[in-house]
């Protein structure tokens, strides 16, 4: 009974900020499809991207209460893993999955074994510092090995297109919105209806309550940050299909990913899907100007810095 | 180590550092130079840390105040020194403004927001590209002191110096007891009368401007800006990875740990010419794994068993 209540107050759907959020992101989609529907179709896309990346960081911080600094270089990771895969055995990306996330599992049950449990006790400072490192070491092992010089594969299918009226764009990026909305439904379906998701969401709640009625606490943040893991070895292969990808490729989604989630507001997934749409949204829009396509980084970054203290405003 | 002892020591590392370009050749100093220059980015980094606030943003403020230092010497014909303190002034004030509205954060709120002012301040300068150049930056016409190596090695000495006064200057005077109260308890030190927001901002606006100092000087012996060397993640990665291996929460630490890296970040540089940051990411890792207190606080435990704990 208590675990009921406490994932009733994890998915608690905070009514009115959503029919705001909701509601306007709406009305801006309905305004671009009138006067720009290319910017429609690529905001859409690239918010499934952000929203299918940032899930698995909200995953982490809900449960295991950390945030992984290192989390685009997981996903840079799994894209190079991919890369290799083709490059030597001629595996395409979208078969080299299943591999990929064998591995990435792997690197996410070692990561946590040698490193993140043990700063579990740590001070907030240490564990930022902690990941950071670790985002360093990722991606500079990978510059190690395959040099900085950009890698793509190039896929028949990466480059289908349609036409809607007078607009053409590609097909195959709406992959990234089915894929997001898959993890969505599968996190909350784990997170709900299996007995070792209801103990994930009561660990995140109280760890020593969870650990009180018998919870396997350390168990519980292995399997959370191992799926997490396991859920980017799924990502970047699909990600290298259509981006190329080098070692630094990962830093932005870092900070894409956190300020959704904290725009979504900490341990609410749901919410993360709206909040991507309306950035993809905002993104594409300023790209979508010529000669002044490289503001649209800045929009986002700006975004990130409003949102959070307007949340840090409401919460203190 | 006794308090006499350690005058002694600092006079001879003092005058070993001071005198160091009288016996040695132009590759010493040019070390030498690197070597000041991320020591002062890594004490000044400790000084924020000492109040629990993690910058990720130096290379933001050190990569404005090499571009206010090129453009005014450039547009203004102002004299190099001067623009260096231009540059300082400048980052202090960015520093100022934005810190009015980002200290309100706190623990990774506060992290992830210095990390994307670094990026914006990069977009903006990259962006710019009427004043500040574009993307190819902009190339001065001749290094300061007309590229006296002597002097070149001086003036970064100067830097670290000056930095190292004001992170004294933080430890001795009641800033360092505001900083450290905010560290511990944040509650406890606002009821106990400390002003949180001043002396935060303080904190904030001084080691930007630092950093500021620190680019401007940069720009100023190397001659040249550029978005993305002057805003390169190395100006934040070295730093962190300084002070954390030298211990932090002290001058000591973040030079100790500036001269180690420091050094054998030269080494590191000829054998493995690509990747070899991932040192610095396996020392972050390393010493917060196993010594969050890093050599100073190895030394320091030594002299009394009882301290310790984490960093």
């Amino acid at each position: 009974m208590a675990v009921r209540r406490l994932e009733l107050v994890m998915t608690k759907w905070n009514r009115p900020r959503y029919w705001v959020i909701g509601g306007s992101s709406l009305a801006v989609a309905v305004l671009l499809l009138i006067f720009r529907p290319y910017v429609l179709i690529s905001g859409l896309q690239s918010a499934g991207l952000y929203a299918a990346i940032a899930l698995p960081m909200a995953l982490i911080l809900g449960i295991v209460g950390i945030v992984n600094l290192a989390h685009g270089e997981f996903l840079m990771v799994g894209a190079y893993l991919a890369y290799f895969f083709n490059a030597t055995m001629g595996v395409g990306p979208l078969a080299s999955i299943v591999p990929v996330v064998v591995l990435m599992v792997a690197l996410g049950i070692g990561t946590y074994r040698v490193s993140i449990r043990k700063v579990l006790a740590a001070p907030e400072l240490n564990q930022l510092l902690l990941t950071f490192g670790i985002s360093m070491v990722l991606s500079q092992l990978v510059n190690l090995i395959a040099t900085s010089q950009p890698r793509s594969v190039s896929m028949s299918y990466a480059t289908v297109s349609a036409t809607i009226g007078s607009t053409s764009f590609g097909v195959f990026d709406f992959v990234y919105d089915v894929l997001a909305v898959l993890i969505l439904v599968g996190l909350q379906l784990f997170l709900k209806r299996t007995r070792s998701g209801k103990a994930a969401v009561a660990v995140g709640q109280n760890p020593t309550g969870a650990r009180l009625v018998g919870i396997n606490v350390d168990g519980t943040y292995l399997l959370v940050f191992s799926i997490a893991i396991g859920i980017l070895g799924i990502l970047g292969p699909i990600f290298l299909v259509r981006h190329s990808v080098f070692p630094m490729v990962g830093g932005a989604y870092t900070m894409k990913s956190f300020s959704l989630v904290a725009m979504a507001g900490i341990g609410n997934l749901t919410a993360i899907l709206w909040c991507s749409l309306a950035l993809g949204m905002a993104e594409a829009f300023i790209k979508s100007f010529q000669g002044y396509g490289d503001w649209g980084d800045i929009v986002f970054f700006l975004m990130i810095i409003v949102v959070i203290l307007v949340r840090a405003r409401r919460t203190s | 180590m006794n308090q006499r002892s350690a005058i002694i020591i600092l006079i001879v590392v003092g005058l070993f550092a001071v005198t160091l370009p009288l016996y040695a050749g132009p590759y010493p100093q040019s070390i030498g130079q690197m070597v000041f220059l991320y020591m002062s980015l890594a004490v000044s980094w400790d000084m924020l840390l000492r109040s629990g606030q993690i910058s990720f943003g130096i290379a933001g403020f050190f990569g404005l105040g090499a571009y206010t230092s090129v453009l005014t010497v450039l547009d203004l014909k102002l004299p190099p020194l001067l623009s260096i303190l231009a540059g300082g002034i400048l980052a202090g004030v960015v520093a100022l403004v934005v810190g009015f509205v980002v200290l309100r954060l706190r623990g990774m709120y506060f992290a992830i927001v210095t990390l994307a002012l670094a990026e914006i301040f990069r977009v903006i300068i990259n962006n710019w590209a009427s004043l500040t150049g574009g993307p190819e930056g902009k190339v001065l016409s001749s290094v300061i002191f007309g590229g006296d190596a002597r002097l070149l090695y001086w003036l970064t000495l100067g830097v670290a110096v000056l930095t190292l006064l004001m992170s004294e200057l933080f430890r001795r005077t009641r800033i360092h007891f505001a900083l450290t109260s905010i560290r511990d308890n944040e509650v406890v030190a606002s009821s106990s009368g400390v002003n949180i927001t001043a002396y935060l901002t303080i904190a904030f606006a001084v080691t930007s401007a630092l950093q500021g100092i620190t680019g401007a000087a940069y720009a100023q012996v190397y001659g040249f800006v550029a978005p993305d060397g002057s805003f390169s993640t190395d100006f934040t990665l070295l730093p962190l990875a300084m002070a954390l291996l030298g211990g932090v929460y002290g001058s000591a630490g973040p030079v100790i740990g500036a001269l180690l890296l420091g050094v054998a970040s030269e080494f590191l540089k000829l054998y493995i010419p690509y990747g070899h940051r991932i040192v610095y990411g396996l020392v972050i890792v390393v010493v917060i794994l196993f010594l969050p207190r890093g050599i100073a606080g190895i030394v320091r435990r030594k002299r009394a068993p009882r301290e310790g704990g984490h960093a």
